[in-house]
């Protein structure tokens, strides 16, 4: 992919990734969060890699997203009251964000690895479905499993924390 | 025997589910009579490990090594006594949780830390990344659950709260110096990354030590490191006090576990792996520092014991950060054997003074000597033990870390722990004080006590002494 099309999606991605932070409007905060995703799903997709693109655009910009503005109009969230800034906190952690780029820039710069050829996502003969397939279940089936576990747990949670009156 | 143990997470996970499964079905029956079912299974399980010799798997992700066989015997025996004090805490559960019976939610407040336990037995054995995330985030997932499980109480609220955004915060830390490691070695594999990376040229070591630093910070919300405790002092306040021991004892023992495997896995490659350690000592002075100095103002026993343990941290890092040391590991395991005993006996103590004084301020426990001298005598012994006194574990614990420190030449470190164990004597003897030398409240009735309890009140003071008085007990936990 041409680097002019890569530089237009990260900055769609990591601009309105900040508006998510910045704005005070929650469903204007989704609505971004919305467009960051496809941004996030376009890179995916220059990569090679088609089915995460693919999920990521169906799972987060569509199931998540919409839940999540639904829940936000249900409960009729307004504009978020504007709180006095807590000066020690707001300066810590912007020497701590600084200092992070900072790190991140450096290490960026000097790894080599960043600028190798890697090997194509998807295996010409079988498309990348068949390998992420292969590789979630059969070298990675435990895992597998264990989040099977990990979402049981967190739907008994979801009914314990919000139900109106257990039995 | 050619027992699988990998069978082993799974039959704690059919434990669990059974209980959930009996918990629907069942209308009228009492509800404590699951905590029984799940500290009877738990009982076997342990058995079964102790049966068990160390061994191949045939997993390139799972271990079984004496190792992993000491942290999951852990998590399950602390899971039990766990449960042996949500029975005793299940009143004040009911209180807090909206309900038309009178049990309302105490089925799955005894069946999820099984579901934990499972979880946190996995990651004892992991050595793949990808495994110890899984495993991570189910015990992680559960706990937002159980901290937040006292719905009607704001504070248990604010703590789930506080514990689901931190926690997620740090794991996304760990997720990503996960993918830079994966990135570089071309592995997520702990044993796989230990043998690549002395082949690696010199430009790649900026990149794998940023991986291994942000693995670091991301495990050092896990086990409650200065500068990344700052969740720690509201969520244990907060949450309901059998899972605060859980929290406090289970998830910071398998957060050492994940730790000494990655530090250990970086130690193939020196210029990294000396510096990894030395952000493991600046982490260990300053939650030494910070723990010790901010619990001496306390006066709630809840939060002065989530200072401890953060102060105990310090001290476990120590040791980790003696990893050049031969004995660094097994200082570790033995210090959180002993650490097991006090923590647990302390809290099991705490539950059963507060329930009946309705609160847990240290004002609370003026006088407990003449009114229950076996419960006064129990949390003296936990006191005693983890200031460090000698003839209790805690001190057998302490002693073996500053030896680790000394063989590996880690002074400023040693220093800085004898310091702070001073600091520990001053705000741990508060509460003896207040025990033994001031007069009791108004109601000085005898604070009544279950048969069960009592008897892991007396297993868990019995066991502190011997594991203090004789020593060699301590290296039979590592066949």
């Amino acid at each position: 992919m041409a680097p002019i099309v890569f530089w237009i999606f990260v900055i769609l991605m990591l601009g309105f990734g900040l508006s998510v932070i910045v704005s005070r409007n929650p469903v204007t905060s989704a609505l971004s969060l919305v467009v960051s995703f496809i941004a996030l799903a376009a890179l995916y997709v220059s990569l090679g890699a088609f089915f995460i693109g693919v999920i990521q655009i169906l799972v987060y910009a569509g199931a998540v997203m919409v839940l999540f503005l639904f829940i936000i109009m249900l409960l009729d969230l307004r504009v978020e009251i504007r709180k006095r800034m807590n000066l020690p906190a707001v300066s810590g952690g912007t020497i701590v964000i600084i200092l992070f780029i900072k790190i991140l820039f450096d290490v960026c710069y000097s790894f080599n690895g960043g600028h190798a050829e890697f090997p194509a996502v998807s295996v010409a003969t079988h498309g990348d479905v068949w390998t992420i397939g292969t590789m979630i279940f059969r070298y990675y089936n435990l895992p597998l499993q264990i989040v099977g576990t990990l979402i049981l747990v967190a739907s008994i949670g979801v009914v314990i924390l919000s139900k109106r009156e257990l039995k | 025997m050619s027992f699988p143990p990998a069978l082993l997470e799974l039959l704690v996970l059919c434990l669990g589910l059974a209980l959930l499964l009996v918990e629907s079905f069942t209308e009228k029956q009492d509800r404590t009579l699951l905590a029984y079912i799940g500290m009877v299974g738990l009982g076997v399980i342990f058995l079964i490990l102790q049966l068990l010799p160390p061994g191949p798997t045939g997993m390139a992700s799972y271990v079984f090594d004496p190792v992993a066989i000491f942290f999951k015997k852990f998590v399950v025996l602390t899971t039990i006594i766990v449960l042996i004090m949500s029975v005793d805490y299940a009143t004040t559960i009911q209180r807090f949780v909206p309900g038309i019976s009178s049990q309302a939610g105490l089925g799955e407040f005894f069946a999820i830390p099984i579901l934990t336990c499972a979880g946190m037995m996995w990651m004892a054995s992991a050595i793949d990344f990808i495994l110890i995330f899984v495993s991570l985030e189910l015990v992680t997932i559960s706990f937002y659950v159980l901290v937040a499980f006292m719905r009607r109480n704001a504070s248990s609220l604010e703590a789930g709260v506080k514990y689901l955004i931190l926690s997620a915060f740090s794991t996304g830390f760990f997720a990503y110096g996960a993918a830079w490691i994966f990135g570089v070695t071309g592995n997520t594999n702990l044993v796989r990354i230990q043998q690549v990376l002395p082949a690696l040229g010199a430009e790649n070591y900026s990149a794998i030590l940023f991986g291994a630093l942000l693995v670091l910070v991301g495990l050092g919300f896990k086990i409650a490191a200065a500068p990344f405790q700052f969740w720690v002092p509201d969520v244990y306040q907060g949450a309901p006090t059998p899972i605060t021991a859980f929290l406090s004892v289970g998830s910071k023992a398998v957060g050492f576990i994940v730790l000494l495997r990655v530090v250990q896995a970086f130690q193939s490659l020196p210029p990294v792996g000396d510096k990894v350690v030395a952000a493991l000592i600046i982490l260990a002075a300053a939650t030494l520092i910070y723990g010790n100095l901010a619990a001496l103002p306390q006066t709630n026993l809840k939060r002065l014991l989530a200072y401890s343990s953060i102060g105990h941290a310090g001290y476990l890092l120590m040791a980790v950060a003696g990893i050049s040391a031969r004995d660094s590991g097994q200082a570790v395991v033995i210090y959180l054997a002993a650490y097991l005993l006090m923590t647990l006996l302390s809290f099991l103590i705490l539950i059963i003074v507060s329930n009946y004084a309705d609160g847990d301020e240290i004002v609370n426990f003026n006088g407990l000597s003449q009114r229950s001298p076996l419960l006064a005598f129990g949390l003296l012994v936990a006191m005693m033990s983890l200031a460090g006194v000698p003839f209790t574990a805690g001190f057998l614990g302490k002693f073996l870390v500053f030896k680790v420190a000394y063989e590996s030449q880690q002074f400023v470190l040693l220093a800085l722990g004898i310091i702070t164990v001073g600091c520990g004597f001053y705000y741990y003897l508060k509460v003896v004080r207040a025990m033994y030398w001031q007069s009791a409240a108004s109601n000085g009735a005898t604070i009544p006590v279950s048969g069960l309890s009592f008897a892991t009140i007396v297993l868990l003071v019995l066991f502190t002494f011997l594991l203090g008085i004789f020593p060699q007990m301590a290296t039979g936990l590592l066949r």
